[in-house]
């Protein structure tokens, strides 16, 4: 493997544990255990990265993602919304300096998904760097301020929505892929191919 | 931002572990009531000297508790939450990773030390058998030594077979084997070759040497093989789960 991962100050590959600290990881399928509460949870999450919150705190952070009522529940008990939103606020509990979101809405509902994009722009404007990865073009396009198309690990193409729009604009498989006004999903499957993916 | 030490990220994982350990219904049963149902159980019976005295009941008792934590509760807990993904978001915590696993060893261990003290004092009480405190002692620290014999054989199942489900139905098939042998250690009734394989096998092993602590033998020169045995599972067992365990089922 070549390259190098560099978090902060921090060369991720000499350092993981101190790269990790810095990090707010939410997975695409995540699960926490089975048989612990969402307090529970916060707490253990909380304890791995150093963070010590007291019984207010936990209750007030749950109030702030509109899950105090479910503070009793187990995770598997949650909807599919209610699941990402705490899956973020456990991603985000030490207040890291990057967030990694892998298909944060996915299967989510228009509602869920609208509420989660608010969360992650309040993020961007506290001024945390957030690495999202989606195959929805309309969430690139609505949340990301830099975009980059990837196809079979390879970078095609990075830019800003609207940059990569423009300058695809003109491209007759963009055009042949459009339906009306030009998006970035246009633009991604002119760039990845019409086949379908594994 | 500073990295935990690794002392409380161990701290809040047994506290998580252990909690989630105790509320699941099926870990309660395999830890205490297959062992005490079985106690009760073998005394009852004209035939049940046959099996052996109370010290080999109660050892019994012991081996079973452990053989079911060992091979099918602890076994089947790490290859669900593998499944379920539970260790791939601890992974990506500044927690080190060996801190995971042991963890789940040390609750295992909690566990044992609580169901030898319950099996101990349920003996004391229904079937009338006490020891001297010494022997008491001992037959904790024995029972923990065979915690890690059968925990290690646990580590090697999940480390070999990557599916919750395929885990599930091979752990009920080892089970019977692993509990069957230790049945036949101290009898000849299946014949000497059955004695002999029941004998050294791990929970015949560690039998041996429960009886041993008990007082039922005194402790003897024989005593080292068994020992030496159990130490052997161990090592082997350990080695083959660590070296082929995968922290996602796929």
């Amino acid at each position: 493997m070549a390259g190098e991962i560099a978090i902060g100050d921090v060369d991720a590959r000499a350092h993981p544990l101190q790269a990790k600290a810095q990090l707010g990881v939410q997975l695409q399928t995540t699960s926490f255990h089975s048989s612990l509460t969402l307090v529970e949870i916060v707490r253990l999450y909380a304890g791995l990265y150093g963070v010590t919150l007291t019984s207010a705190q936990i209750r007030e952070l749950l109030v702030q993602i509109n899950l105090q009522k479910e503070a009793s529940k187990r995770f598997r008990e949650l909807s599919g919304g209610q699941q990402q939103r705490f899956s973020l606020l456990i991603a985000t509990i030490h207040d890291p300096a990057l967030v990694l979101l892998d298909e944060p809405t996915a299967g989510l509902d228009p509602q869920a998904r609208r509420q989660l994009w608010d969360r992650i722009e309040r993020f961007r404007k506290e001024g945390r760097s957030i690495l999202l990865t989606t195959h929805s073009m309309e969430e690139a396009q609505a949340v990301c301020d830099r975009v980059a198309i990837m196809d079979h690990g390879k970078i095609l193409t990075v830019g800003t929505p609207a940059a990569l729009i423009a300058s695809y604009r003109d491209d007759p498989k963009v055009r042949q892929a459009a339906h009306g006004e030009v998006t970035l999903e246009d633009v991604f499957i002119a760039l990845t191919g019409r086949e379908l993916r594994d | 931002m500073a990295v935990p030490t690794w002392s409380s990220s161990l701290k809040v994982l047994v506290r998580a572990d252990g909690t989630a350990q105790v509320r699941t219904p099926l870990s309660l049963v395999i830890t205490f009531a297959l062992p005490l149902i079985l106690l009760v159980a073998t005394g009852l019976g004209k035939n049940s000297a046959a099996l052996g005295g109370p010290e080999f009941r109660i050892s019994l008792a012991l081996t079973v508790g452990l053989v079911s934590i060992g091979t099918v509760g602890y076994s089947l807990a790490i290859a669900r939450d593998r499944d379920a993904g539970v260790f791939q978001r601890l992974r990506v915590t500044p927690a080190p990773t060996w801190t995971i696993m042991v963890s789940r060893w040390i609750v295992q261990l909690g566990a044992v030390l609580i169901m030898a003290i319950v099996v101990l004092v349920v003996a004391a009480v229904v079937a009338g058998v006490t020891l001297p405190p010494q022997d008491y002692l001992l037959t904790v620290l024995v029972a923990l030594l065979g915690s890690a014999v059968f925990l290690s054989i646990g580590q090697a199942i999940v480390g070999l077979i990557a599916s919750a489900d395929t885990l599930n139905a091979a752990g009920r098939l080892l089970y019977l084997p692993l509990i069957g042998l230790s049945l036949f250690g101290d009898t000849d009734r299946l014949g000497t070759t059955v004695e002999m394989v029941s004998r050294w096998s791990p929970g015949g092993c560690l039998e041996t040497l429960l009886s041993a602590a008990m007082g039922a033998t005194t402790w003897s020169g024989q005593l080292w093989g068994p020992l030496f045995a159990s130490f052997g599972y161990t090592v082997l067992f350990a080695v083959i789960g660590i070296r082929w365990f995968r922290w996602v089922s796929r």
